[in-house]
């Protein structure tokens, strides 16, 4: 699966095969391995691309800033195809069921589609985006199912990017029209994009908000015991102290003061 | 399913920066007198100096590791200079604190630009006294790795915290 990555994304993927072979076995040997003066660059290429894939960024200029010009023609019959693949949802069913129920073997449409599901979780684990591993994990924050059962949700953005890689070689070998972009389809972008860090954001403010909650029930319940430790020590060993309540409860003068 | 509880899980700590672990040691980091309890809120004005270090334990022939990092640099949508290292203190004797260990990258106070942050001290058990070498730099630091480095194993302790620039007004409505 990784060989089948790596020969869609035809340019750059020596660079991108040998960076994310060298990036797996821990961050920190490969950023020492790298001359000093880019420690973070090959990372940072990655988690950009990744970023761009998983997120369905259509924008050429985000990707081609990273990829050089060859890449530009690639992006072009991405956009191409993703706009096919977005004026007919209803193909795409069977992928975004295949998605949910992370099933590979669903209806044939999907199958080419579904060999390169387990590399993004891989991929994703290696680089820094968290919400997006919880494709097979198990989060129990609600947006995760969310994402899998609302049609319209993240699913389809975040495959898009593989089918149309997937179909890009062997469907349209020598697709290399332009098309321009419609300002509605920027938008929409945006707003999925927009939609999809909010629900993040959403989900780590309730995480914030329950584990406070948590330590301070935890915390509580341990104060209760350790005052009923402290008492019983108390009634034990100075029984007079603790006869030292005030007895009457009525109101009456202490200190007074000078006026 | 059970609902979970640990702070260090619902908060994400265990999971992005640690893994599963069991608390053996008591951890207790106290900025200018205010204990640091899971999920708290400090501001970076709180946070200047570096804090208080106090570890349990009983024997004082066995050392501890301190870590401190930020996993949501440079913000928390964005993370891609996790984990962002901010102190690390080596053969810290247990029942002591951080001042009496070997501190290998000096403390720097956490100053977050954007979102809300979690800062995370992490304590391990050394097997003896050992060698630890800086890292080149702080950000990207990975404390699962680290620990695997210099066969650390598990974490035997960890607190976290939440931080937001000084003008911030996220989070909770206190």
């Amino acid at each position: 699966m990784f060989t089948m990555w790596s020969s869609l994304v035809d340019d750059d993927d020596d660079n991108r095969s040998s960076k994310r072979v060298s990036c797996s076995p821990s961050k920190s040997s490969t950023c020492s391995s790298h001359p000093p003066f880019s420690p973070s660059s090959p990372k940072k290429t990655m988690d950009e691309v990744w970023k761009d894939l998983s997120l369905s960024s259509l924008h050429h200029h985000s990707i081609s800033t990273i990829n050089n010009a060859t890449a530009n023609t690639h992006h072009a019959f991405r956009s191409t195809l993703l706009q096919d693949f977005l004026a007919r949802p209803s193909n795409m069913d069977p992928l975004r069921t295949g998605t949910s129920t992370a099933d590979p073997s669903s209806a044939g449409a999907a199958t080419p589609f579904a060999s390169p599901l387990p590399p993004p979780p891989t991929l994703l684990s290696l680089n820094s985006l968290p919400d997006f591993h919880c494709i097979d994990d198990t989060d129990p924050m609600k947006p995760h199912s969310h994402f899998h059962n609302n049609a319209t949700a993240a699913t389809p953005y975040m495959y898009p990017p593989f089918n149309v890689l997937a179909a890009a070689s062997p469907a349209f070998p020598s697709f290399r029209k332009k098309r321009p972009r419609g300002s509605d389809d920027n938008s929409g972008d945006r707003r999925h994009k927009r939609l999809i860090k909010n629900r993040e954001s959403a989900a780590r403010s309730r995480a914030r908000k329950q584990a406070y909650t948590n330590e301070l029930e935890l915390e509580v319940a341990h104060l209760i015991e350790e005052n009923a430790r402290l008492k019983r020590l108390q009634q034990k060993f100075c029984p007079e102290a603790s006869a030292q309540l005030p007895k009457k409860h009525t109101l009456y003068r202490t200190s007074t003061a000078p006026f | 399913m059970p609902r979970e509880r640990d702070p260090l899980v619902v908060g994400r700590v265990v999971g992005d920066v640690l893994d599963p672990f069991l608390r053996s040691i008591t951890l207790r980091v106290t900025y200018n007198n205010r204990e640091v309890a899971n999920g708290c809120e400090f501001r970076p004005s709180q946070l200047v100096s570096q804090p208080r270090v106090d570890i349990g334990g009983d024997d004082l022939r066995t050392f501890y590791t301190l870590v401190m990092v930020d996993p949501d640099a440079p913000s928390p949508s964005n993370p891609n200079l996790r984990e962002y290292l901010h102190w690390l203190v080596t053969d810290i004797p247990a029942t002591t604190g951080a001042n009496f260990g070997q501190e290998i990258v000096c403390y720097e106070s956490p100053r977050p630009t954007a979102g809300i942050h979690r800062f995370v001290f992490v304590l391990f058990r050394q097997l003896g006294r050992q060698t630890v070498y800086a890292p080149g730099w702080r950000q990207n630091f990975n404390t699962r790795d680290f620990a695997e480095l210099y066969n650390l194993g598990l974490p035997v302790a960890a607190v976290y915290f939440n931080c937001q620039r000084e003008g911030g007004s996220g989070g909770r409505r206190s």
